[in-house]
């Protein structure tokens, strides 16, 4: 696939264009928001894996996004810390201490065994039953993360993660899981699969082994939300599991919807407008509550006009702003045409 | 059991009470083509879904080339080398034609590249070539049709059934599918069963034809002797039509 090269450089290009224009900006707000932005493509890139190429809404993926992060904390946290963080912890687990990337390998690994097990017998199920047992399984995640005290240290804030996200870190991982996404949907299991998105019963006429191909793809969604988490949690270095909840749910999903879920330059696309739109919102909703004179404060303006936007992208573009073509196959099809009309 | 057979043997499918298919046997062999005509309601498209499993068997077996079909998935059927089309087309709407037909290779455990081959030379034998990069619901009715035969023909099934081929088709592209399809059997090594409701096209296209009404077979031969048969004129073509 020719056209998916250019995809792959120009939204990779797009990355690097944010990093350096970032650190010649050189200032530090800036830079916090980038790298979360670029963790929010992590994410929003590791859900279109499932969501895009399955057609299945998944309300579970930031429940993976947890165990990742929880993973990278119990490897990462330095050993002399452990007891005052995790006083909890597995006795053979307070001595363990391995570098960062590793940590964020293992917590891939680690949400992505557990998708597997959890998602295995869901996979049959299709419309709003995919939709609602999703949601039930981000519940059951939510609460093992809030109760496992050993692990999580329970409904109580984590702390002691050493700091290791930095803005080319979460942008090497960013153009990484770019490239994961792009060959996943040309892949042989990725073709099948937007085949069952677009018809079920055509698809399993021609041999496809629908609940298989989707269970794939909700591993390799996990694996990624893994990392991802692994990414966060390396750069706030404190959370709690009510970080991996609705909150967090909405906004990924938000930013996929908007995006358009079917393609990866949708979810990159997405990522950036969201992101760019919430800081905007939020600091309007700042200099509001700095300048306004006894009106009251102005609270939830940002989740309310993003959950407008939400809603009027569903009536107005539903497949979202790059809703079935990448844009390397856009740009493909309008050479072509001004060749053979040249 | 011959190899080289698909088998309908007395088979009945039941709708909650409703006798859709009552006994009905039916073979297509290997380089035939067998035309499946009745009325509406006449239980032709239950058939061809009791063949790939859409539905299930009250009574009776189905083998291709010796393989007992009946009770397997659809994907099972699929994977013996039985590929359909929907009387109502069912394509993957928002892939590209080429991903269409690829998908069929794909499924079928073809290579990528492979894949790719098979689907390229099937878009440039259905003259949609230049269409390769449209998407699924980009097309016209006429295109699509097409498009759904090329890709069930990249499964490289042993039987082919086609539910209404020609509908929504002109004249003109009518004749040109039964051009095609008269041509499958041999070039392909595979059985057609064929259902449409234009008689000219299935008359001219048929080895032989199979004719259901209200469920049950009344009549089977070759075209001459199907027209002639009484219950067919009757049932299915009306009486004092025979013969236009």
């Amino acid at each position: 696939m020719k056209h998916s090269y250019i995809t792959a450089a120009l939204l990779i290009g797009l990355i690097a264009a944010l990093v350096v224009g970032t650190e010649l900006l050189g200032i530090r707000l800036y830079d916090r928001i980038v790298t979360n932005l670029l963790i929010s493509l992590v994410l929003v890139i590791g859900l279109q894996t499932f969501m895009g190429n399955s057609g299945l809404l998944s309300f579970a993926h930031i429940g993976f996004m947890g165990f990742g992060a929880y993973t990278s904390a119990v490897l990462t946290i330095p050993a002399q810390m452990k007891g005052m963080a995790l006083p909890d912890l597995y006795g053979f687990m307070t001595a363990v201490e391995v570098s960062p990337l590793l940590a964020m390998l293992v917590a891939g690994i680690v949400a992505a065994i557990v998708a597997a097990i959890v998602a295995y017998p869901l996979m049959r199920l299709s419309d709003a039953a995919a939709v609602i047992t999703s949601f039930a399984l981000l519940v059951v995640l939510y609460t093992v993360m809030n109760n496992w005290s050993a692990f999580t240290n329970g409904p109580r804030t984590l702390f002691g993660l050493p700091k290791t996200t930095t803005l080319p870190m979460a942008a090497i991982v960013a153009a990484l899981v770019v490239v994961v996404a792009l060959v996943f949907k040309e892949s042989r299991t990725g073709k099948l699969l937007r085949a069952s998105r677009e018809d079920e019963v055509a698809a399993a006429a021609l041999g496809a082994d629908i609940p298989k191909l989707r269970w794939k793809a909700f591993v390799l969604a996990a694996f990624i939300a893994g990392v991802g988490g692994a990414l966060w949690g390396h750069f706030i270095t404190s959370f709690a599991p009510k970080s991996f909840y609705l909150k967090e749910t909405f906004l990924v999903i938000t930013m996929l919807v908007i995006g358009g879920a079917n393609t990866v330059t949708g979810a990159v696309a997405g990522a950036i407008l969201v992101t760019f739109a919430y800081e905007g919102l939020r600091s309007l909703e700042g200099t509001l509550n700095a300048t306004a004179a006894g009106a009251g404060q102005v609270v939830g303006l940002t989740e309310i006009v993003l959950a407008i936007a939400m809603i009027a992208f569903m009536i107005l573009r539903p497949g979202g702003l790059f809703p079935t073509r990448e844009i390397g196959h856009i740009l493909a099809r309008m050479r072509r045409k001004k060749e053979t009309s040249a | 059991m011959s190899e080289t057979r698909l088998a309908v043997a007395d088979v009945s499918v039941e709708f909650t009470g409703l006798r859709a298919l009552d006994h009905v046997s039916l073979s297509v062999d290997t380089g035939e083509v067998v035309g499946l005509i009745g009325p509406n309601g006449s239980g032709k498209t239950t058939l061809v879904n009791a063949i790939t499993g859409q539905v299930k068997l009250a009574t009776g077996t189905i083998t291709a080339a010796g393989v007992t079909l009946s009770g397997l998935s659809p994907r099972a059927i699929a994977l013996q080398g039985v590929s359909r089309s929907f009387q109502i087309v069912r394509l993957f709407n928002a892939m590209t034609v080429l991903e269409n037909v690829e998908a069929a290779a794909l499924a079928k455990g073809a290579g990528r590249a492979a894949a790719r081959e098979r689907a390229e030379a099937l878009l440039d034998e259905f003259g949609l070539a230049s269409k390769a990069d449209e998407l699924g619901d980009s097309l016209s009715y006429g295109d699509k049709r097409r498009v759904e035969i090329a890709r069930a023909l990249a499964a490289e099934p042993k039987f082919l059934l086609l539910d209404e081929p020609a509908a929504g088709m002109n004249d003109a592209e009518t004749e040109t599918l039964l051009h095609t399809l008269a041509a499958l059997p041999e070039k392909r090594g595979l059985g057609l069963l064929i259902i449409d409701h234009d008689m000219g096209l299935i008359m001219r296209l048929c080895h032989r034809l199979h004719v259901l009404a209200s469920g049950r077979t009344i009549a089977q031969g070759t075209a001459a002797h199907v027209r002639a048969h009484p219950a067919v004129i009757e049932a299915y073509l009306g009486k004092g039509t025979a013969h236009a």
